[in-house]
């Protein structure tokens, strides 16, 4: 074994046990025979298979106007509204904030 | 205890995931559930968890709503295949599809749409439902469909046609009161006709929704199966001329866009449980 | 044989507005009914519309209802279901997005849609038992180094270059997106235990361990490729996978 790997197995053995505290013997939800299911019930979703109709003659089945290539006819809205926070988060020279990390990420 | 491969006479619902803690909380009296097939057909997770729950309380009844029975190409037996996984998983008490198409060329185009009634499209059908009861293993039942537009070519009225269905498959028939009178109000006939030369000895199940109206290009009216409101007036008058002549069935409340709180739902299928019980007591009386 | 015809045109006519009217659509009387063809043909487009946004619904937000319904019905013009299960549709959606002209503002909304779509799948998929990670413990160097992982199935994991987590919650709570760290970069795992979903953001240095557990390098190799990179915190990452049902088995 290389010396790397010993140095690398040692970290990992103490890491292992670390990492376990509070894992092992886990009584949450995540690994219950059965876990809360009222939570779930707040996700669960319609399959949007049905045997309905639509709303009857409206023009979306009929429109004629096609957005592929009309990119100034067609403008998000919603949460993008605010146009200068979306130009920070446009493609550019992003290496430099690789490391940044919030307390929710791994 | 209930038998889960019969279906009661009693009235159902179509089953709602938003439903499922008001229902297991009120202990609800509900004769059966209906599932679309196809919202069960992911591997696993909360849907199958809950159907499950309500599967172990409740009659269950599997109602397909893609398998295109009216298609001009062979049926998707990739699809069958994965109904038949559902109808496995579940063993239902009753298992239903539409006259209907809905996929062609291998494009699903996710709507109810109509045949024209000729004696090729009769043969059609019929060697696909065949398929499809050689299949599952069991017979289905087939449902009339709302309609919004006629074909020129139609060689036969649309009763006589499913009647000839059932008499060459052997099929059941599930009758949709609500798509009824969808069609006889679009189609300029009278539901009551339609319902009289029905062949109503082979009815399993029935069903009940709300309309929509709109107008037509004439500006007569068109109304449209939307199922997202109550039963309307005129479909209850027709369901309890039904039942007065045939005899309770189990009877379907639909609900699909506009879903309201379970006790909204569970308001028409009340109604229909009292109408089902007052013509069951005539009967008897008589 | 005019019936076969007939379907033909119906279903051709259905996603094409500027299509005839199909021969032999009439009302009762005979009459041609272009309006009551409408009927159907808003069916179709409206129904799909409203499953892509039962589907993606932190893109829906992000761009609002009026764009994403536009670009839906776009889409399903020329990419119709292939499968009547409305529940699997939508999977090419993210990379017609990335070609979808009036989007390309926003340069992070394909992403957005892959982890709509994923937590979709994740829903959906498999039930089983994670990973109880007792199994992990007390255990001597050489074995762990030489642990290989089996993903559970309900485990989705979407790569990205933007703050793609934060994003996409805030899409989903429909909340400001406007403190968002645009500097971060956020990959992002979907879990599922038993039935409720965890999502997390991961860095891009945990993203390459975790990609390497997902292709069944053994532990040590996983551990050995980004040990030595700053910021790595492999308890950290341990502890979050073990706790969040990553895993369904391992083999020593």
């Amino acid at each position: 074994m290389s010396t790397t790997k010993k140095v690398t197995s040692v970290i990992l053995g103490s890491a292992m046990a670390a990492s376990l505290v509070g894992a092992v013997g886990m009584a949450g939800p995540a690994f219950a025979q059965e876990d809360n299911m009222e939570k779930c019930f707040g996700v669960s979703l319609a399959g949007k298979n049905d045997c309905a109709a639509g709303p009857g003659t409206t023009c979306a089945g009929t429109s004629k106007v096609d957005f592929q290539g009309n990119a100034w006819t067609l403008v998000p809205a919603g949460l993008c509204e605010n146009s200068e926070f979306w130009g920070k988060v446009l493609p550019g020279d992003r290496t430099g904030s690789l490391t940044a990390i919030d307390r929710d990420m791994v | 205890m209930f038998d889960p491969l019969n279906i009661p006479n009693q009235s159902g619902a179509g089953f709602k995931g938003e439903h499922f803690a008001s229902i297991m909380e009120s202990n609800s009296t509900v004769g059966f559930f209906e599932i679309h097939a196809e919202n069960y057909m992911g591997a696993g997770g909360l849907p199958h968890r809950m159907l499950t729950a309500i599967r172990e309380k409740y009659p269950l009844s599997v109602h397909g709503v893609g398998l295109s029975i009216g298609a001009e190409g062979p049926l998707d037996t990739e699809h069958l295949t994965r109904l038949k996984n559902v109808v496995d998983r579940y063993q239902p008490g009753l298992v239903s599809e539409h006259l209907a198409w809905s996929t062609h060329d291998t494009n699903f185009l996710n709507d109810l749409l109509p045949v024209p009634y000729t004696k090729a499209v009769l043969d059609r059908v019929v060697e696909h439902i065949d398929q499809v009861q050689t299949t599952l293993g069991r017979q289905i039942l087939l449902e009339n469909p709302s309609t919004y537009v006629a074909f020129s070519q139609s060689e036969m009225k649309e009763v006589d046609f499913i009647r000839q269905v059932q008499k060459r498959t052997g099929c059941g028939l599930l009758l949709d009161v609500n798509n009824v009178h969808v069609s006889a109000t679009n189609q300029n006939y009278d539901a009551k006709d339609y319902l009289a030369s029905f062949p109503v000895e082979h009815v399993g199940e029935i069903h009940l929704g709300g309309h929509a109206r709109d107008v037509d290009d004439q500006g007569a009216p068109l109304l449209i199966d939307a199922h997202d409101r109550e039963v309307d007036d005129a479909v209850w008058g027709l369901y309890a001329h039904l039942i007065g002549n045939i005899g309770p069935r189990p009877t379907l409340i639909e609900w699909d866009n506009d879903v309201p709180a379970w006790h909204i739902l569970k308001a028409d299928v009340d109604a229909a449980g009292r109408i089902l019980e007052q013509k069951a007591g005539n009967t008897h009386a008589a | 044989m005019p019936p076969e015809f007939a379907l033909e045109d119906f279903a051709k006519a259905l996603r094409a507005p500027d299509a005839p009217l199909p021969k032999g659509i009439v009302d009762p009387f005979g009459n041609p009914a272009p309006k009551r063809f409408d009927v159907y043909r808003n069916n179709v487009t409206v129904s799909l519309i409203e499953a892509l946004q039962a589907a993606f619904p932190a893109v829906c937000a992000l761009v609002g209802e009026v764009f994403f319904r536009e670009m839906a019905r776009t889409y399903l013009r020329t990419h119709p279901p292939a499968s009547p299960v409305m529940i699997e549709y939508g999977h090419g959606f993210a990379e017609f997005i990335e070609q979808f002209e009036p989007a390309a503002s926003l340069p992070f909304l394909p992403d957005v849609a892959r982890l709509d779509r994923a937590w979709l799948d994740v829903y959906h998929a498999a039930d089983a038992q994670p990973l109880n990670p007792a199994r992990l413990a007390g255990l001597n160097d050489d074995v762990l180094t030489g642990a290989r992982f089996f993903v559970h199935p309900a485990v989705r994991f979407i790569n990205s270059g933007f703050p793609l987590h934060d994003l996409w919650q805030a899409g989903r709570a429909a909340k400001s997106a406007a403190g968002i760290d645009p500097s971060l970069v956020q990959n992002v795992a979907i879990t599922r235990p038993r039935y409720e979903i965890q999502t997390f953001g991961v860095t891009p240095v945990s993203a390459i361990f975790i990609r390497a557990l997902m292709e069944k390098e053994p532990l040590g190799a996983a551990v050995e490729k980004v040990a030595d990179i700053k910021g790595f915190d492999l308890t950290r990452v341990l502890n979050r996978l073990l706790t969040s049902g990553f895993f369904m088995d391992v083999e020593f």
